[in-house]
């Protein structure tokens, strides 16, 4: 019997299912006030069947305003009744994240200074915070409590506080960052204490309050591991209904939303563990990468938790609980743990998004997908996709979703273009359940698929009905000298295992997970690899993702050389000639093959042979991203439909 | 002296097609991130209209987008959509009440951009990807050359409805047409590709086309890149030929010119205090010689004196003053009326005006607390005046007296040293750091204007402040040097010796030999020390916790810079470092990434590292005087940059 569709107790209230969408940051905002589009993205989910849903983080008192467009909870009210308003219609409790970053905030935006328990600087931003004086210790429990009771007059069935990887809570909690030696450095506990008895008491009994609570910091020479985590959870479990279980601090904020590096569920251990110690005062909810109904089933099958959050799972298919209620679990999208859209504290403010999805944080936009009953729209001949690349794939599922016949054609035997080669990168191998899933979506919806055979000008002329080329990229312009004899190879090739013998150099001028990936996984594979680029950073596009530190890290215990600031400037048989950025100095490295990791140009050969008119999508437009692809693959098709039913 | 004589020709007027200037002096476009939505705000219009109050000739607005494929940064004014109009007019009423002309700069950025905003195909002449954005655009067919054509067309008749008298188009820094002129971006083979006439075709059908559509009664003017300082990339003499074919058309009324590319070479654009001024006064200059239209040159302008003479030697017409009026909106009034001495100099330290740009927030001001804040109203003092002591004649002490002043209080500083500037001071001591100094410099003009009266040489306890019978109380005693856990308390004979980045610059140590830095704060002061001791002869080394060393270098553009020197000065930059251990003549540090451990063996360790809150004088005040109106600002409140004390101690000092 299934534990993640049953209701379950929440404190005073029940929960519909087990399944929770946790609080993270959207930019969803408008200035710092819970939005229209906020109502929007909740509520879609709740149409989609969560159980429990907790908005994004609101901060408690003005001293706080750590990213731009994050929501202050003085400001949020009336977004918070419409969020409430249209989750709970449609059957899903709604609690408010609460919260304050402390040290781990920005000064950017208020022009103030940052307040902690003690001045210990946030290793990123480097800027010192103030020790907070007791008024500033008072003034943040009175706001805990005026937004306690503001989301309770909003209707909303509860609170979340956040004491979890951002936040000022854990930081009085930590002896990384508490260093006090008064009252509330001599129990480290007891400004979360006084905060949970405040909310509570503005709650009043009917409200749900929930804990999120840093159990690890793995920081051991100072940080709560799991033993005094659990500890602290089992002092401040009684005072709430709910505690959901994270690991991660100042020094390890990449364990917030880790990658595909990191396997799913890791936080298993430590939430049995805390589970234990909390001995059922408080509903635990595990976190950490569960992006799979049945991984969480298991969870909740093992009695180390009464919840599950499903954040990202729920960012790619909010219709998981739904698909999976109907009996269908292999319909729901997978979320790949990418990280590429749904990362979004980032100075850009970055909207929500997903690679797989391209409606999510767009909800009641154009991107969305029709609904699967759709009626052969009239008129429209059968659609011939060329290219089974994300694309393509995507073209065809929703034209196919819209009633429309469809073949599509890719050339290699097997479907997934350039995401098939990325998956084959030590790490990556999530990355491929996006394009299996659309290959499966594609065949249930009666797709014809004809792999191991191209289109050419003659069979594309010879189509009666729309044409979509998804013909995926080719090798880029060198922009360096190619010996006689050298021949560079591609990124696909070093991860396919077609490389000659010998060491390797890695050039990368785009800083994503493709040249960094690679060079792992040649590194492992025993191979001598050094990886190029001229940034002062490798992978310096990572940021975003949040693997900047864990790749640089990977790289360096794992061996792999890293020349920074460098510019390629020739290849030889057998050689590699590199030139340092700043002082000119040229160095040749010994290389069997060097692996072009750059820029890509588009496959245009079919385009250009039947008159460049037909419609194009992803890499054959321009070489760039998943994301990229999907959202044209989809736009294309939603556009041979004549509109979209979102 | 006159006005007209000590400046003649900055202060003449010049005719601009149909538009006159009153003098010379250019507030030109520049980056806001003022805009809401895609649309302009009531802060632009407050922004524009303190320069055109101070006295500018000329203001051109921030870049507004001609098509809905640009949009490389979030706060980008959408100028396609007709809902800019009423925005617009309201910043061109704020600005003509004055009698300014100003006019709106339109673009598209082209390749020098991403899809994340537009969620959209990058267009660009060819599919080559910019250094910065990294992603491959598409390459633009005729059909889609005729929609931008008409795009900036369209634009162009959106500006005139919305009251602007002139419209620039951007062809330098960051732009589609920048794209087609150079032949790094522009591998076309048809006829707007390959030779110049083909790759300056775009240009001249825009020109054309915006023209056609504003008619004779706006000013149209082009802005070019003089050097893209890009390997392959245009310089002079490419730039000089493109300008003379815009001449040759017959529509166009003035050239503004500028150096570097925004992605590419972003950091000799809007160049720090490291680059000397008018560096870029030959693009101007050898434009000016071929084409018989006003050009307007830029670089580093921050002294009316400097722009008198680059007319003087004929290098302009106009001069291009951001920086310089983004730190005082009454530049040209003051040099008008012969106050050069009360102007608040321009420091070029790009801290708070380029460096919140690329971070995607407000235009601000390390030393002009208004700047980004011009549509809120000033606070004004509630009660009597007071007497105000003011603790520290640093940056937030200073700034707190002149707010205090301005609100009409009577105030005296008292300081310790026997020099006022405290941090400020002693890192402008640093080769090529001179001028930030200048704060300091202009915080002191303004307390002698306003009559605050600064005591030097005179160290307060609690008591000495109390028996003044203060109305209030500011301190801002800033911040002492503090050594971390690691440090042994008793030097090892054997060494390495210690001290910190202050006394270096102090004087009260001098390091030799073998030198580590050890830099926790990411900014100057370490680069700063270590090419100080470099150019001392000292073996420098700098080792950071960080994955860079300057990381927030990378912000105000020095990093670049930095690199080159440090490569020329033999330092080496060492990171993923933390110092954990110091003593037999060597220091330890722990790799982070991997775990490993290594040694040094160094003469000198200089500590780059966060002080420590100088509070003692505000705790004990708390103390004596529970009821006592006593603030604290600055460093000794949390130590942090100049700017943090400058907005506090103005804060402070307006709400006393």
């Amino acid at each position: 019997m299934s534990r993640l569709l049953e209701p379950v107790a929440l404190g005073p209230r029940t929960a519909r299912n087990a399944v929770v969408f946790g609080p993270h940051e959207t930019n969803l905002a408008r200035g710092r006030s819970v939005s229209d589009r906020h109502v929007a993205y909740y509520r879609r989910r709740a149409a989609g069947g969560v159980g429990t849903i907790v908005i994004e983080e609101a901060s408690v008192h003005p001293s706080d305003w750590p990213t731009e467009r994050s929501p202050l909870a003085a400001e949020s009210a009336e977004g918070w009744a419409a969020v409430a308003v249209a989750a709970q219609a449609e059957g899903a409790l709604v609690l408010a994240g609460l919260g304050h970053a402390g040290g781990q905030g920005s000064s950017a935006y208020s022009q103030a200074p940052l307040w902690a328990p003690s001045r210990i600087p946030e290793v990123n931003s480097r800027e010192v915070p103030k020790a907070m004086e007791e008024e500033d210790i008072e003034a943040v429990i009175a706001g805990f409590a005026a937004a306690a009771a503001l989301a309770a007059g909003a209707g909303l069935d509860g609170v979340e506080v956040n004491a979890g990887q951002h936040s000022l809570l854990r930081q009085f909690a930590s002896g990384l960052t508490n260093q006090r030696t008064d009252d509330w450095g001599q129990d480290r506990g007891l400004l979360l204490r006084r905060v949970l008895v405040a909310a509570r008491a503005a709650l009043g009994p009917d409200g749900i309050l929930g804990v999120r609570l840093s159990c690890d910091e793995l920081a051991p020479w100072a940080g709560l591991v799991p033993e005094t985590g659990g500890a602290l959870a089992a002092e401040v479990a009684p005072l709430v209904d709910a505690l959901t279980v994270v690991r991660g601090s100042i020094f390890s904020v990449s364990a917030t939303r880790p990658g595909t590096q990191v396997e799913a569920g890791f936080n298993r251990e430590l939430t049995g563990l805390v589970h234990e110690a909390v001995a059922g005062t408080a509903a635990v909810v595990a976190q950490g990468s569960i992006v799979d109904p049945a991984l969480a089933e298991e969870l909740l099958g093992g009695g180390i938790c009464e919840l599950v959050e499903m954040t990202r799972a729920l960012v790619a298919d909010p219709d998981l609980v739904a698909k999976a209620a109907a009996g269908t679990p292999e319909r729901i999208r997978p979320c790949i743990r990418c990280n590429q859209g749904c990362q979004v504290r980032d100075n850009r403010n970055p909207i929500i998004g997903c690679v797989g999805e391209p409606a999510t944080g767009w909800e009641g936009g154009p991107d969305g997908e029709p609904a699967g009953d759709s009626p052969p729209p009239a008129g429209i001949g059968p659609l011939l996709v060329v290219g089974g690349g994300p694309a393509g794939l995507e073209c065809a599922r929703v034209a196919a979703l819209g009633g429309l016949r469809v073949t599509l054609v890719e050339e290699a035997g097997r479907c997934g273009g350039a995401v098939r080669a990325a998956a084959a990168a030590l790490g990556r191998e999530a990355l491929a359940g996006l394009v299996d899933w659309h290959e499966a979506e594609c065949r249930r919806l009666g797709v014809e698929i004809i792999l191991g055979t191209g289109a050419g000008p003659a069979e594309v002329g010879a189509h009666a009905g729309p044409v979509v080329l998804a013909t995926g990229s080719r090798p880029g312009e060198a922009g360096y000298l190619i010996g006689p004899g050298a021949t560079p190879a591609t990124p696909a090739q070093a991860l396919t295992g077609e490389l000659p013998e010998g060491p390797v150099v890695v050039w990368d001028p785009i800083g994503g997970p493709i040249g960094v990936s690679v060079a792992e996984t040649l590194r492992a594979a025993g191979r001598e690899v050094t990886l190029v680029t001229q940034d002062l950073v490798v992978g310096q596009e990572l940021a975003r993702s949040g693997d900047l530190a864990p790749a640089n890290g990977r790289l360096q215990s794992a061996g792999v050389v890293l020349r920074r600031r460098s510019l390629l400037r020739g290849v030889d048989r057998g050689s590699v000639r590199v030139e340092d950025r700043f002082t000119g100095e040229v160095t040749v490295l010994e290389a069997a093959v060097l692996v072009d990791a750059g820029h890509r140009l588009p496959e245009t050969a079919l385009w250009e042979a039947t008159g460049s008119r037909l419609a194009r999508a992803g890499d054959g437009l321009a070489p760039r991203g998943l994301a990229e692809a999907v959202r044209e693959g989809r736009r294309t098709a939603l556009a041979l439909l004549g509109g979209s039913s979102s | 002296m006159t006005t007209s004589g000590r400046y003649p020709l900055l202060f003449s007027p010049l005719r601009i097609g149909p538009v006159t200037v009153a003098n010379r002096i250019v507030f030109s476009a520049h980056l806001t991130n003022y805009a809401e939505e895609g649309l302009p705000t009531a802060q632009h219009a407050a922004y524009y209209a303190a320069r055109a109050a101070g006295g500018a000739g000329l203001i051109i607005t921030e870049e507004h987008s001609v098509h809905p494929t640009d949009w490389p940064y979030e706060k980008l004014i959408h100028g396609f959509h007709r809902e800019v109009i009423p925005g617009y007019r309201r910043i061109t009423e704020a600005v003509h009440a004055q009698g300014t002309p100003i006019f709106a700069q339109i673009n598209h950025n082209g390749g020098q951009a991403s899809g994340m905003y537009s969620r959209l195909p990058v267009w660009a002449p060819s599919p080559v990807a910019d250094p910065l954005f990294r992603e491959v655009p598409k390459a633009v067919d005729e059909a889609e050359i005729a929609e931008i054509v008409a795009s900036y067309a369209l634009v162009a008749g959106h500006c005139r409805e919305g009251g602007f008298d002139g419209i620039e188009l951007q062809c330098s820094h960051s732009s589609i047409v920048r794209g087609f002129l150079s032949p790094v971006t522009n591998r076309r083979t048809d006829r707007y590709g390959g030779s110049l006439e083909n790759r300056a075709r775009i240009l001249l059908e825009i020109v054309g086309a915006v023209r056609a559509a504003v008619g004779s009664g706006l000013a149209l003017g082009v802005r070019l890149c003089g050097d893209e300082l890009i390997e392959g990339g245009t310089t002079i003499g490419e730039a000089v030929a493109v300008a003379r074919l815009v001449a040759e058309q017959g529509l166009t009324d003035y050239i503004n010119t500028s150096i570097g590319v925004a992605t590419a070479s972003l950091f000799m654009i809007e160049a720090s205090m490291h680059v000397p001024p008018g560096y870029a006064m030959f693009i101007p200059s050898a434009i000016r010689d071929a084409v018989e239209l006003p050009v307007v040159g830029v670089g580093r302008f921050k002294d009316p004196l400097q722009a008198e003479r680059a007319l003087e030697a004929g290098h302009c017409d106009l001069v291009g003053v951001v920086r310089g009026q983004i730190a005082d909106a009454d530049f040209a009034a003051k040099a008008r009326a012969g106050e050069v001495e009360d102007i608040r100099l321009c420091l070029s330290c790009n801290q708070e005006c380029v460096g919140r740009m690329g971070l995607n927030r407000w235009l601000g001001c390390i030393e002009n607390p208004r700047t980004g804040r011009e549509a809120a109203p000033v606070p004004v003092r509630r009660g009597p005046p007071k007497d105000v002591t003011v603790v520290g004649a640093g940056p937030g002490g200073l700034q707190a007296a002149i707010a205090a002043a301005e609100s009409g209080h009577r105030v005296t500083v008292y300081e310790r040293e026997d020099r006022a500037g405290g941090q400020v001071r002693l890192a402008a001591t640093v080769a090529n750091r001179a001028e930030l100094g200048d704060l300091v410099r202009n915080q002191l003009a303004a307390c002698r204007r306003l009559g605050v009266e600064i005591r030097l040489g005179v160290e307060l306890d609690g008591g000495a402040v109390l028996a003044g019978r203060p109305g209030a109380v500011v301190v801002a005693t800033g911040s002492v040097p503090e050594s971390p856990y690691w440090v042994p308390a008793e030097a090892d004979p054997e060494g390495p010796a210690v001290c910190d980045v202050r006394q270096v610059l102090e004087g009260t140590a001098v390091p030799g030999g073998r030198v580590l830095v050890v830099d926790e704060l990411g900014f100057h002061q370490a680069t700063s020390v270590a090419e100080l001791l470099a150019d001392r002869g000292c073996q420098v080394e700098i080792a950071t916790p960080g994955m860079v060393v300057g990381q927030d270098l990378g912000i105000t553009l020095d990093l670049e810079n930095w690199n080159i020197r440090a490569a020329a000065k033999a330092i080496t930059q060492s990171t993923d470092l933390v110092a954990s251990g110091a003593g037999a003549g060597m220091v330890t540090l722990l790799h982070h990434p991997t775990g490993r451990t290594e040694t040094r063996e160094v003469d000198w360790i200089v500590l780059a590292v966060p002080p420590a809150p100088a509070e003692a004088l505000y705790l004990e005040l708390r103390r004596l005087a529970p009821d006592l109106d006593v603030h604290r600002v600055g460093d000794c409140l949390a130590p942090r940059r100049a700017h943090s004390a400058v907005i506090e101690g103005d804060r402070v000092g307006r709400l006393l």
